[in-house]
């Protein structure tokens, strides 16, 4: 017998404890298909923008891989994420209570929190397993002579980590505190719904329900899709998995007051919310994308970073105006990565705006820099800078033409994908269940 | 004396699972926990190992009250109608028991030829039968290292030979100087089996002792544990 430390022993035993669980393998399974169909829609998508079968060649000019290949390919994650991750992270938690396991292991006398780190590794390593599709993606277009740009893909494939992460943390805390599997499957299904909401909420109040929307797993997702890598999001989707963990570790301290669960779990909540609060004051982010999709030009960026003077724009639009969507993703987005000490305030009656069009100063957008003021009502990049340097009294700065994205168009079909993930992929895991069932009876 | 348990109480909202529970442990001794379905013998086990929480009491060692860590390295719980990682072999079970849970090596075959878990090996947990699963389980429990071992039902499941044998074993880790604490629900297996009994009965200890200080409290002439335990409780 092999001498290991325990918390060896613990990793081995849920190693093994995953390749058993038939949720997991039905997530590898269905990984292949998923990836397959968006993947090969997403190229032939990609294809015919850029030309294919007679369409106008050179629309695509401009087209970037990340969002016109990657970011749908590797949607398959967020699906699994939602839909199937967390039978696969429940299975694990729950299983010890279920089989009884857990009234032995837990008299090792290890922490709590080190058993549940260990689950929560076996699972991540599962996660990354389950991610091989959406990877093995990459050769293949390569081998289609389409262009990768590594930076953009580690933060979409982080983005998706993440995600998964925060799903470990959610169904780990579930599974923990429910005494039935199923019961903690509803309650994970009932969180996540719950951000669905939040995020509908949002865009229809604005405010600060918006603001929490941005940190819904979907919003993180998102980002990282266009590949912005945020210093708040990261944090925050960290520390509410570390406290779902936490709170997992908690409750399967079977021989602990349930009273007693409940004050360290309300406490875990309190530092979470406080960190995250703390984390919320965070600016920095780095634009990944070889597009630069998330910011304004160089030139643009480095005239902005000499305005020293903080700048409030206050904006009369409801939140579900498309002219208001439009000035946060293409404008606003941008100029608070540029600007940290931007301050933007909406201001709006309806959340529609359908019976505000006619009020006097709905659709103005008030810039006040240093205390002049100026007011436009253009939505654009374009015009929230010319307003800006204008205010400001410098002069736009000068185009650079060689430093504009001129995208990677490519015209050809998917080749060998559907048999890469409809019939080898699946095949794959087939046959890797099969062998594994077999060593294991 | 070995350890001492002190005022131990348990309540499951209204109902009264463990009312003061007090007794004593001495080394190398098998000592038989009795009483009737419901008189919360697996409760008291569960409180003692920490694996439930209880609302008040102390187990005292050496004069010492002993705290949760301490009471992890005096003694260990095996469960009754558990089938812990189903889906691994025995032998797997056995080597993360010594791996993980600190047991002896050096017990390892002694055993497995003991409980004639041999031919087991190989097996899935999940796969055994009732009487499979519960020599497993005494497998596990035995190789583990603490000085007090208790074990919820040891016979449940086993045919007379397979008990037996099982006694003998027991007997023979006692011998080594192991404590095994037995909550059996036959009162005959019990005094076939044991040294000394602690009797409960609706979560109060009645009486503890061998069979004639028990007979001499109950005022019976006979030695027969079952007029005992029916005078006591």
């Amino acid at each position: 017998m092999r001498s290991r430390r325990p918390f060896l022993w613990l990793l081995d035993k849920e190693c093994r404890e995953l390749l058993v669980s038939r949720a997991w393998w039905v997530l590898l399974f269905l990984m292949g298909p998923l990836v397959g169909v968006s993947f090969i829609g997403a190229v032939r998508t990609y294809a015919e923008v850029s030309g294919l079968n007679g369409t106008a060649g050179g629309v695509g000019e401009a087209l970037s891989p990340l969002t016109g290949v990657w970011a749908p390919a590797f949607s398959a994650c967020e699906l699994a994420a939602v839909f199937l991750l967390p039978f696969v992270a429940i299975r694990l938690i729950s299983g010890d209570r279920l089989s009884g396991a857990l009234k032995l292991e837990m008299q090792q006398g290890m922490s709590p929190f080190a058993r549940m780190a260990a689950k929560a590794l076996v699972l991540l390593a599962g996660w990354l397993v389950a991610m091989l599709p959406p990877l093995s993606a990459i050769p293949l277009w390569k081998s289609y002579g389409g262009s990768v740009y590594p930076p953009e893909l580690l933060t979409l494939a982080a983005g998706h980590v993440l995600n998964a992460g925060l799903t470990i943390g959610l169904a780990a805390a579930m599974a923990a505190i429910a005494e039935h599997p199923s019961t903690a499957a509803i309650m994970t299904l009932g969180v996540t719904v719950g951000t669905w909401i939040l995020n509908f909420f949002g865009a229809i109040q604005g405010g600060w329900w918006e603001r929490a929307a941005g940190y819904t797993p979907a919003a993180l997702v998102a980002e990282f899709q266009h590949g912005l890598w945020r210093l708040d999001t990261t944090l925050v989707a960290l520390v509410l998995t570390l406290a779902g963990l936490s709170m997992a570790a908690i409750w399967m301290r079977i021989g602990i007051a349930v009273r007693r669960r409940a004050v360290w779990s309300a406490t875990i909540g309190l530092l979470a919310a406080a960190a995250i609060f703390a984390c919320t004051f965070l600016t920095a982010s780095w634009d990944a994308s070889e597009s630069r999709g998330n910011s304004f030009p160089e030139a643009d960026e480095r005239a902005l970073r000499e305005i020293h003077a903080p700048l409030s724009i206050e904006v009369h639009l409801a939140p579900e105006d498309p002219r208001r969507l439009d000035l946060e993703h293409h404008a606003l987005s941008k100029l608070r990565r540029a600007m940290p000490r931007l301050t933007v305030r909406y201001v709006f009656a309806t959340s529609i705006g359908l019976f505000e069009q006619t009020a006097a100063g709905y659709g103005e957008i008030w810039y006040d820099l240093a205390g002049r003021r100026t007011m436009s009502r253009a939505t654009t990049a374009e015009g929230v800078l010319e307003a800006i340097y204008s205010l400001a009294g410098m002069p736009p700065p000068a185009e650079a033409a060689e430093a504009a994205f001129r995208g990677h168009p490519l015209a050809v079909p998917a080749r060998g994908a559907g048999t890469l993930f409809y019939i080898c992929w699946p095949g794959m895991v087939l046959a890797g269940g099969l062998l594994v069932r077999r060593r294991f009876q | 004396m070995l350890f001492e348990v002190t005022g131990l109480s348990k309540r499951f909202g209204k109902i009264v699972a463990l009312a003061d529970v007090g007794f004593h442990v001495r080394a190398g001794e098998l000592l038989g926990l009795i009483g009737p379905n419901g008189a919360g013998k697996s409760t008291l086990f569960e409180c003692l190992a920490g694996v439930l929480p209880c609302d008040s009491g102390a187990v005292r060692a050496g004069g010492r009250t002993v705290d949760a860590r301490g009471r992890r390295s005096l003694l260990f719980y095996v469960p009754d109608g558990i089938v812990p990682w189903p889906a691994q072999s025995v032998r797997w079970a056995l080597d993360f028991t010594i791996g993980f849970l600190g047991g002896r090596a050096s017990l390892r075959e002694e055993v497995i030829e003991q409980l004639d878990l041999g031919p087991l090996l190989a097996q899935p947990a999940g796969t055994l039968s009732k009487g499979q699963r519960k020599r497993v389980l005494l497998g596990i429990g035995l190789l583990t290292a603490q000085p007090a071992l208790l074990i919820d039902e040891p016979f449940e499941g086993l045919d007379l030979r397979q008990a037996r044998d099982i006694a003998a074993a027991f007997r023979a880790h006692a011998a080594r100087g192991r404590t095994l604490f037995l909550s059996i629900h036959q009162i005959a297996d019990a005094a076939r089996f044991c040294d000394r009994f602690v009797l409960l009965s609706a979560g109060r200890v009645c009486a503890e002792g061998t069979v004639p200080e028990l007979a001499r409290l109950a005022g019976a002439n006979a030695a027969d544990l079952e007029e005992v335990f029916l005078a006591l409780t």
